[in-house]
């Protein structure tokens, strides 16, 4: 790399950039030249896995095409097939617990059309709300697998629409994995691009949301976010509305499949804001830029359930800012022709401090009047990492918004995470307008990487790409021989303006290129021998990171959690299908509009495999009705058949882990139910309640009485007592805790078990109807016994004749008509 | 002092004409009470208390106020550090009280400090600080009239919660705002500015990419290390085995970790970021070729141990993971 001299002309290209004026025919050539030399340069990083095979032949640009092409093809194929350990394993099966109501409702738009999904209610759940389904997705996916069932279906394939649901994300990710490489190759060169389309195919931080079955948002929404970056970095190098309206389709694209587009539309203005810091603005920005802001706008205003937000939230306001900053700048760059220095100086920093500040306090002035909403607690949660703890209590609940610990971060990215700061390290030191991007990129996500166990995921494509750099570095210089590399390593991956404006305002690619060739000379130094010991180095850490990933997909991202197995001593496998069963069996024994109360988290899997209402689910809308499902769970059993009954329940389904030891489940998440119950009902509900008064939560004999009498504990651990698992434990010894349960002798008043699946692991009861008459047994025996005082006297005769006849008076008949 | 002249004459003058029966005289003296308390009040939110006092104004019979006491011991030599955080919540607490609109005389907040007041803890058969008790207006404490400091912790947000719980004054805790953070911010952007204006003529500083590249790491190595992890849990920096005595400076779990730990892996990660870098300078720069070597040698030295150590980390956290390199 020839430092010193780009690090003198990076200076000076801004000025350069911007008064060149903008030729649309030098575009197509550059980049072919930019192509050819491309492809020279990364000769030896595509090498990494091809060997020698290019120095002896005669046409390299064709071999190189090929070799790349196959490299990529090998790569799909390689993320493909790693992706369907849970399909040999079990089967074709929907995962977890959002993907079935994505698979629910693209069955829907299969059958019924794609307007009649667009104005789909939903009243199977949150009963009785329901759910206006149309306008509160992001119907990317359905969109996606629906006509990609569509497409089979005119060619005569007959799919299920199930298949193409489970193996949509798989094939994403070679697409994701082609994205990665253009991205990386339009950054670096295309060496570097192939590593990072090999990294990103087989990494386990984006393979835990690609898995075959996985069918989410995730799983096409990264392929959107590393094409949409794609573009934007090819609009911004060559200026052209072309990309930047190919940049605007796939924004779309990413909107109408997942909430993080807020990255994007946060990302690319801070881009353009620091490139205007830097001094590079150029009309290439300009152009890129407004193109993108207004179509953008206006497409993602398309999705009915982002509407008018791009306008009314904060989320989007620095966008805007930019853009008004934008023209503001530019127009002041065009006076700076008509006007003296001295003039266009002050002139300039007043615009541009007036036009940042009137942009900051109107922001802020429409924030409080109310025209742009404040920033959303999930949003907020990021920058104030305690807000969420305190006042949303129902976003700290979920295990995947939990901060990161370094444990997964090298877990998710293995030797990646030790080295994409090396990558980050020579962007900076060659910085050009792309490479301001990628780190602008790398420091964002691992931000909130950082903040959040899930956006790992928007961290780990930046991460595969700058760590293929590193690597492409050390390969460039260690593989190969020293006699052979005549042609000019890579600085040919930075602007085109460097080629465009070489001819004509001073040989700054000559420059380079002496340079670069005295180093040659001096390089030959190094010696075959530590090139190769590097070499072979490097191929291993690769090699181990492979099997780092093969290990990781198959052993923890691979389970479908629906289904469960187990292992025994010699290896052999149980699987429990425990939640299939339950949920056929409501499917099949209940009446079809049973209304089935359980915890958030299985209210999709009811909705979709069981085909019951529920009341609450998954999408997290209402927060006040979860509380009250919550008040009900951890209150006792009489005030919780008041909610039961006024919410019109039929059954109730938990999850009890106690017989097997699994640890996901109810008595394990119920402190959160007390919680959040707690948020909105602080009389009734204490968490301090659910405690021993040394702060444990136990629910063995010295648990608190309220544990061990409300409503959830009662229906876990009901007829628990009785069941001993092995002889070395007392009966009624819960595996998951580990303890032997307090309150053994359960009886339940309003509820009656309906059924308990085979490892225990679901459990269903039916709530009782209220009888005709009320049972008042104290007030009656209490008034029995009153009675006998006085009958007595009166029958006296009769009794004593009965009291000498004693077997009679075994009968009991009296009494029984008494009580008549 | 004008009340309380007022009062005074009132009160002569309503024992002149009045009978002196009990009924009014309790009367008197509980106005006088209220009057008392109310005057503290309008001084210090919280009430400082000695053994004479609290006497009077807490356990002696006629009282239609609740009071809200805070046994502490915030003199410097008896080193309660937990004792001034609690205090300062309490302050909140009392604040937000004493300044919302529903302030009125029902509760009252007050301090017994041990050493001002040690017969009341005494009296009350207490040998810890802080408790909090309440007193109510009517009738004895009960044991829900302490508060369980251990299990809900001293923020004022879960005193204000039991206070409501106890007498029914809902108590919306404001904060004052901390303005130290942004005075910091704005100190500190001084700083920066100024620098900048008296170094105006020379501002390459800026311009150099060593400089941004190396902070731009920082900043990453910080991220992946978990130091966020770090902020949100606050976890101890080492755990020490209180029977062996021994340190152990990684947590055995994958779920969590030590301050320590995180810095150990920030610099293993920063050695293999600069060992790769190495390696690409050694193949590039233009120094003499000996030193070129030792560089290639160290970088490579650097990836490969630090690594191979960074996984053998791992894999002690990580129970069942099956690879290892170099270093088992």
């Amino acid at each position: 790399m020839a430092e010193p001299v780009t690090v003198s002309d990076n200076k000076h290209k801004s000025q350069v950039n911007s008064g060149a004026s903008y030729s649309g025919n030098g575009r197509s050539s550059a980049a072919a030249a930019e192509r050819s030399s491309g492809g020279s340069g990364s000769s030896s990083g595509a090498g990494a896995a091809g060997g020698g095979l290019s120095g002896g032949l005669t046409q390299p640009a064709g071999w190189q095409s090929l070799l790349s092409f196959t490299i990529l093809f090998l790569a799909w194929l390689a993320g493909f097939s790693s992706r369907l350990f849970a399909v040999i394993r079990f089967e074709s099966i929907i995962h977890e617990f959002d993907p079935w109501f994505n698979y629910r409702s693209t069955h829907y738009l299969s059958s019924n059309g794609f307007y009649e999904f667009l104005n789909w209610f939903d009243e199977r759940a949150w009963y009785p709300l329901g759910r206006i389904v149309g306008g509160t997705v992001y119907p990317g996916l359905m969109v996606t697998a629906g006509l990609i069932h569509y497409v089979l279906n005119l060619l005569h394939i007959t799919v299920h629409i199930r298949d193409v649901c489970v193996f949509l994300a798989p094939v994403f990710s070679g697409l994701t994995s082609i994205s990665t490489f253009l991205l990386t190759r339009e950054l670096w060169n295309q060496g570097a691009g192939l590593l990072a389309a090999c990294f990103i195919a087989i990494v386990p931080g984006y393979i835990s949301r690609s898995v075959a079955g996985s069918f989410d948002n995730e799983g096409i929404a990264i392929f959107a976010l590393q094409f949409t970056f794609y573009l934007w970095v090819k609009s911004v190098k060559s200026g052209s509305v072309f990309w930047a309206i190919g940049c605007c389709l796939s924004y779309f694209y990413m909107v109408s499949a997942w909430g993080g587009y807020v990255f994007i539309i946060n990302l690319i203005p801070l881009h353009v804001f620091v490139l205007l810091l830097m001094q590079r603005f150029s009309r290439r920005v300009y152009i890129a830029y407004s193109t993108f802001f207004i179509i953008g706008l206006v497409l993602s205003m398309q999705v009915p359930f982002v509407g008018f937000q791009p306008i009314r939230t904060s989320e989007h306001m620095a966008a805007a800012g930019v853009f008004v900053l934008l023209q503001v700048y530019a127009f002041l760059q065009y006076l700076k022709d008509r006007l003296t220095r001295q003039e266009f100086q002050t002139l300039f920093f007043l615009g541009v401090s007036l036009a940042a500040g009137v942009v900051f306090l109107s922001v802020i002035y429409l924030t409080y009047t109310g025209y742009i909403a404040p920033w959303s607690g999930r949003f907020y949660s990021l920058w104030d990492t305690a807000y969420a703890k305190i006042h949303i209590p129902i976003i700290a609940s979920v295990s995947e918004h939990q901060p990161t610990t370094w444990v997964s971060f090298f877990f998710d990215l293995h030797i990646l995470v030790c080295t994409f700061p090396a990558g980050l390290w020579f962007c900076i030191k060659n910085i050009n307008d792309e490479r301001v991007f990628v780190a602008l990129y790398a420091i964002s996500a691992v931000y909130f990487a950082g903040v959040m166990v899930r956006l790992m995921l928007t961290l780990t494509p930046v991460v595969c790409m700058l760590s293929a750099v590193a690597f492409s570095c050390v390969f460039e210089h260690y593989l190969g021989d020293d006699m052979k590399r005549q042609s000019p390593p890579a600085e040919d991956s930075s602007d085109e303006d460097d080629r465009k404006n070489a001819g004509n305002l001073y040989d700054k690619a000559g420059k380079v290129r002496k340079h670069v060739s005295e180093q040659e000379k001096a390089e030959e130094g190094l010696g075959p021998n530590v090139k190769s010991i590097v070499t072979m180095l490097m191929l291993m850490l690769l090699m181990m990171f492979a099997v780092h990933c093969t290990w990781v997909t198959s052993n923890a991202y691979s389970s479908p959690s629906v289904v469960l197995a187990s292992y025994n001593h010699d290896g052999s496998r149980n699987i429990l299908d425990d939640f299939r069963e339950a949920y056929y069996w409501l499917r099949q024994n209940t009446e079809e509009h049973a209304r089935v109360m359980s915890w958030w988290d299985y209210g999709y899997q009811i909705a979709g495999m069981a085909n019951r209402t529920t009341l609450v689910d998954n999408n997290t809308w209402n927060n006040s009705h979860i509380a009250l499902v919550g008040k009900a769970m951890s209150s006792n059993e009489t005030a919780a058949y008041d909610i039961m009954r006024s919410l019109d329940v039929d059954y109730v389904l938990i999850i009890f882990g106690g017989v097997i030891g699994y640890s996901g489940d109810d008595i394990n998440k119920f402190l959160w139910m007390v919680r959040i119950a707690e948020g909105e009902h602080p009389r009734d509900i204490r968490e301090s309640d659910y405690f021993t008064p040394q702060g444990e939560f136990r629910v063995d004999k010295a648990g608190s009485p309220t544990l061990l009498n409300c409503l959830m504990y009662k229906m876990s651990y009901y007829r628990f007592g009785e069941m001993q698992l092995d002889f070395r434990t007392p009966p009624g010894f819960d595996r998951t805790r580990n303890a032997e349960i307090g309150n053994k002798d359960i009886k339940l008043k309003h509820l009656e078990e309906a059924f308990t699946s085979e490892h225990w692991l679901v459990r269903i009861y039916k709530v009782k109807k209220q009888e005709n008459r009320d049972r008042v047994e104290h007030k009656l025996r209490s008034s029995n016994a009153n009675k006998q005082k006085y009958t007595s006297k009166k029958t006296s005769k009769r009794k004593r004749g009965y009291i000498r006849n004693k077997l009679s008076l075994k009968k009991g008949k009296k009494l029984q008509k008494k009580f008549l | 002092m004008f009340r309380k002249l007022f009062i005074c004459v009132f009160a002569l003058v309503f024992f002149y004409y009045g009978p002196t029966d009990a009924q009014k005289k309790k009367e008197t003296l509980l106005s006088e009470k209220v009057t008392q308390m109310m005057e503290w009040t309008s001084k210090r939110s919280v009430i400082r208390m000695n053994g004479d006092k609290f006497r009077r104004f807490v356990k002696a019979p006629p009282r239609n106020y609740s009071v809200v006491i805070m046994f502490t011991a915030l003199q410097p030599q008896r080193q309660c550090g937990v004792c001034r955080q609690a205090d300062e919540e309490f302050q909140v607490l009392a604040n937000s009280w004493r300044y919302s609109s529903a302030f009125t005389n029902k509760v009252f907040f007050a301090s017994v400090d041990f050493d001002e007041g040690s017969d009341v803890f005494q009296m009350l058969n207490m040998n810890s600080a802080p408790t909090f008790l309440h007193f109510p207006s009517k009738g004895k404490p009960r044991r829900s009239d302490t508060y369980e400091l251990q299990v809900r912790g001293f923020a004022a947000e879960q005193l204000a919660r039991w206070v409501a719980d106890r007498t029914d004054v809902q108590i919306r805790v404001i904060r004052p705002p901390n303005y130290a953070g942004p005075l910091l911010l704005g100190f500190l952007l001084a700083v920066i500015g100024g620098l900048a204006y008296l170094r105006r003529n020379n501002l390459e500083f800026l311009f150099n990419k060593n400089c941004w590249a190396f902070s731009a790491l920082c900043f990453v190595l910080i991220m992946t290390s978990g130091q966020m992890w770090n902020h949100i849990r606050g976890p101890p920096y080492a755990h020490k085995n209180p029977s062996t005595g021994q340190v152990s400076y990684i947590h055995g779990s994958s779920q969590a970790q030590f301050v320590a730990e995180t810095h150990i892996v920030l610099l293993f990660n920063a050695a293999v970021t600069m060992g790769i870098v190495l390696l690409c300078e050694a193949a590039t720069s233009d120094i003499d070729i000996g030193k070129r070597k030792i560089m290639c040698v160290a970088g490579m030295v650097l990836v490969m141990l630090f690594f191979s150590w960074l996984l053998s980390i791992f894999r002690a956290k990580y129970h069942g993971y099956p690879y290892s390199f170099l270093i088992n």
